[in-house]
């Protein structure tokens, strides 16, 4: 680089440090009190008009309360009356809501309150309370055990009901350790979602439904985010926090990255460093290392060892992708006088044996059997593709057992 | 401070009315641009200042002459915003700022030349560092920070005085880089985009006009998101466009440039110079080049390690990392090139055993399988020419040119 003599005296830069450039309060006293009546919270949330300020907390932004006041919801039921009232006439009742399944009569211990649209002549009495949430949270979660419907029945009805209850709590504007439990809930239910629904492959708009789904995942995820940070207390985090962050960058795995239209390297740039070395997250990122590098045999060795049971949700329909990627690798570079066993491929993919064969077939390639009855993959072969459908899944051997 | 009489304070006070005033009527821009920076602490408006503190009834002064009816919108809150900045009330100070800012805009609607642009860039500077000295103020008595935000709509205010067609749309691109800076504090990254688009797409604007301070800024905060999302040679582009026309006397301002180019030069296979890193303070990179130099994976891993938060911050840590396939490349190269000085017949073929040996001599435990994998990937991705025989578990390079060069380009993805 040359040196030039003349001077420029205009100042072209600021002065960025490379520490976290965000301001962070340490002595936010934003949570009320946890036996607080309503009169305490109140006074709490006045003047506190929190969408306006914080563009990253996107809590369901369709129905954002913008420009409206905060309420404090005083509904005892998990349906308000009113409502109730009206889809019993208009028969608008879920199958879980229906008194011994009769479509026009339910009850306040089977209705609950419908997904809405907030406006202005919301009553506070339509607005559910804290505690009254945070049973209807736990009444709808143990309906997902149920047997009785499939599984897209029960989604459907939980997805829009924890909708309202997301709903209700920006409404009143509630952010405190409850709300981020009740939040880390139903991002649990949400990751669960999305590995049943894609078993169930049954209804043809699945995969809308199941698009859906990973949108009101990321949405829930960025809006716990958003609470984890409004909430912290100097230099803690919360219990579940690390592997929850985890997710975020689990979802960055793929070819198709982004997901969330932020860089991925912009948002561990403002994570706090303690999160970043817990070890879900050192997890996700070796992880994330291991796929950009095409490191499939770590990837997959790992994802079977380390992953918990929410991780692995995550990461499973990257599997197959992983899986096809090394059986490329395989085919383009392998020397083509040693075709390659299905026993070793099998150990490469973490696959049972008779799973190989169908996986290369979905992947355009073909499998050749030698006089002594040996399978392998001759190698070179012209027409591979990635498989078409993420599934079938072919489990990943080595996984460990999870803990729930 | 030294005593200072009421009679002074009146005088010091109609002394810069009277010159705001002549300032206007000549249209004298730079003259203008001096009686507006409320945080540069210059004697005239340190001095200004204790007068205010001391005679409060300034806007009786005001209101006494038809001369100061036309600025007297925009004085009237620049004075309580200049005593309120003395007393370090950096929130009243912003509030009041706000008001004088926006005032000046109006006037500076009506002005057909672009005389005041640069008391304009001024306005703009201040009303961006004003209100992040608000926001810390907030954030120290325990409220919600909001004032950069504000800041933020006004600059966008601005900029849409400043984009059409006369003599005034060359300041855009300053005002432009301001809102960059206030977005990347906020960390309201994605909020750059529409400026972008504007500066980018606008028939009105043409990049070459405008002053080459601003288009260096401008290229180095688009670079610097290019590298968010790791597009590498637009990257390299923007960034090295920073570099070149970047005033070289401005060390600091290189420094930073450099902090982001140099892992985008080094993911296209470019190396800088110890002697840059040395004197530009940027040491923290210097085993990352010296572990693509020796194909030593260790040094990068530990290289990664020692500096992870300052490479997470800047936001170039998965740039980094990625780096790990081209010291791999090195690694088997260093091998190939030993085996060619013993036996150069048979130098291309290596034992995957060989390899996992040299791995083990860097502390790094690969069983035959990993590295069958890595290689494999360093065939596909074309860092090497070859292809491995399972069977024998060696990897057979090809004769001609087996370690291709990125020439500029990053890895295959």
């Amino acid at each position: 680089m040359e040196r030039r003599q003349r001077r420029n005296p205009s100042s072209a830069f600021s002065s960025t440090s490379s520490s976290s450039s965000r301001f962070r309060s340490e002595k936010f006293s934003r949570n009320p009190p946890k036996n607080s009546n309503l009169q305490d919270d109140a006074r709490h949330l006045k003047s506190r008009d929190w969408k306006s300020q914080r563009p990253e907390r996107e809590v369901e932004k369709e129905q954002d309360s913008y420009n409206l006041p905060s309420i404090v919801g005083t509904c005892p039921f998990m349906c308000p009356a009113g409502e109730r009232a009206q889809r019993e006439r208009l028969r608008d009742l879920a199958v879980f809501e229906r008194l011994n399944g009769n479509p026009g009569k339910t009850s306040p211990t089977l209705a609950v309150k419908k997904s809405t649209i907030a406006t202005k002549h919301t009553q506070a009495s339509d607005v559910r309370s804290l505690p009254v949430l945070e049973e209807t949270l736990n009444y709808l979660l143990n309906l997902l055990d149920s047997m009785e419907h499939p599984f897209e029945v029960v989604h459907d009805f939980i997805f829009d009901r924890t909708r309202s209850i997301r709903q209700d709590l920006s409404m009143q504007n509630i952010i405190n350790d409850q709300t981020i439990h009740m939040y880390e809930e139903m991002v649990k239910f949400h990751i669960i979602s999305h590995h049943k629904l894609l078993t169930c492959s049954s209804r043809p708009n699945f995969s809308s439904v199941h698009y859906l789904n990973m949108e009101q995942l990321k949405k829930c995820l960025t809006s716990l985010y958003a609470l984890y940070e409004e909430n912290r207390d100097s230099n803690s985090i919360y219990e579940n926090e690390p592997e929850f962050r985890s997710f975020h960058v689990l979802l960055h795995l793929g070819s198709n990255s982004q997901p969330l239209g932020e860089s991925l390297s912009l948002w561990l740039s403002h994570v706090p460093s303690a999160i970043l070395k817990s070890k879900e997250m050192f997890f996700a990122r070796r992880l994330l290392r291991f796929f950009r590098m095409g490191n499939y045999k770590r990837f997959l060795c790992t994802t079977a060892t380390e992953a918990s049971c929410l991780q692995f949700y995550i990461i499973e329909p990257y599997i197959n992708e992983v899986r096809a990627l090394a059986l490329s690798c395989v085919n383009s570079c392998g020397y083509i006088h040693h075709p390659y066993p299905i026993a070793h491929l099998s150990k490469l993919f973490m696959m049972k044996e008779l799973d190989v064969e169908p996986f290369c077939n979905a992947c355009g390639l073909k499998i050749s059997t030698d006089e002594q009855g040996n399978k392998f993959l001759a190698t070179k072969q012209k027409n591979f593709h990635y498989p078409k459908d993420v599934f079938p899944s072919y489990c990943l051997l080595g996984l460990e057992h999870f803990k729930r | 401070m030294a005593y200072l009489s009421m009679g002074e304070a009146h005088r010091r006070i109609t002394e810069y009315l009277n010159r705001f005033s002549d300032v206007v009527l000549n249209q004298d821009g730079s003259s203008l641009k001096q009686l507006l920076s409320v945080s540069s602490n210059s004697p005239l408006l340190l001095s200004l200042a204790d007068a205010l503190n001391l005679f409060h009834d300034y806007n009786r002064l005001l209101k006494q002459s038809d001369r100061f009816s036309q600025i007297s919108e925009i004085v009237s809150p620049l004075f309580r915003s200049i005593q309120n900045f003395r007393l370090g009330n950096l929130l009243d100070s912003y509030n009041a700022f706000e008001k004088a800012a926006n005032a000046f805009l109006q006037e500076f609607r009506n002005w057909e030349s672009a005389w005041a642009l640069e008391a304009l860039y001024v306005i703009a500077y201040e009303i961006r560092v004003l209100a992040e000295r608000a926001d810390r103020e907030l954030v120290s008595v325990g409220k919600t920070p909001e004032k950069l935000k504000g800041a933020g709509s006004f600059l966008m205010k601005v900029f849409g005085v400043l984009a059409g067609k006369g003599p005034k749309r060359v300041g855009a691109l300053y005002v432009t880089c301001q809102l960059f800076k206030v977005y990347f504090k906020l960390g309201t990254v994605h909020l750059c985009r529409s400026v972008i688009r504007s500066i980018e797409t606008a028939r009105i604007f043409d990049f070459e006009e405008f002053p080459v301070r601003d288009k260096v800024t401008y290229m180095y905060y688009t670079g610097r998101l290019e590298v968010f999302n790791e597009n590498f040679p637009s990257a390299d582009q923007k960034l090295s466009y920073a570099l070149t026309h970047c005033n070289p006397r401005r060390e600091a301002n290189i420094r930073m440039i450099l902090k982001y180019l140099i892992p985008v030069k080094l993911s296209v296979g470019v190396l800088p110079k110890k002697w840059l890193l040395e004197k530009y303070n940027l040491i923290e990179y210097s085993n990352v080049i010296q572990a693509l130099k020796r194909g030593d994976l260790r040094l990068l891993r530990h290289a990664l390690q020692d500096h992870e938060d300052r490479f997470l911050r800047s936001g170039v840590y998965l740039v980094l990392e990625k780096l790990e396939l081209q010291v791999y490349q090195r690694l088997v190269k260093k091998i190939y090139i030993i085996q060619k000085q013993k036996d150069p017949s048979k130098a291309h073929q290596i034992k995957l055993e060989v390899i996992v040996k040299a791995l083990k001599w860097l502390e790094m435990d690969m069983d035959v399988d990993e590295v069958e994998c890595i290689m494999s990937i360093l065939i596909y991705k074309n860092l090497m020419k070859g292809y491995f025989a399972h069977k024998s578990k060696v990897v057979v390079l090809s004769k001609q040119d087996p370690f291709p060069k990125l020439n500029g380009k990053p890895v295959n993805s």
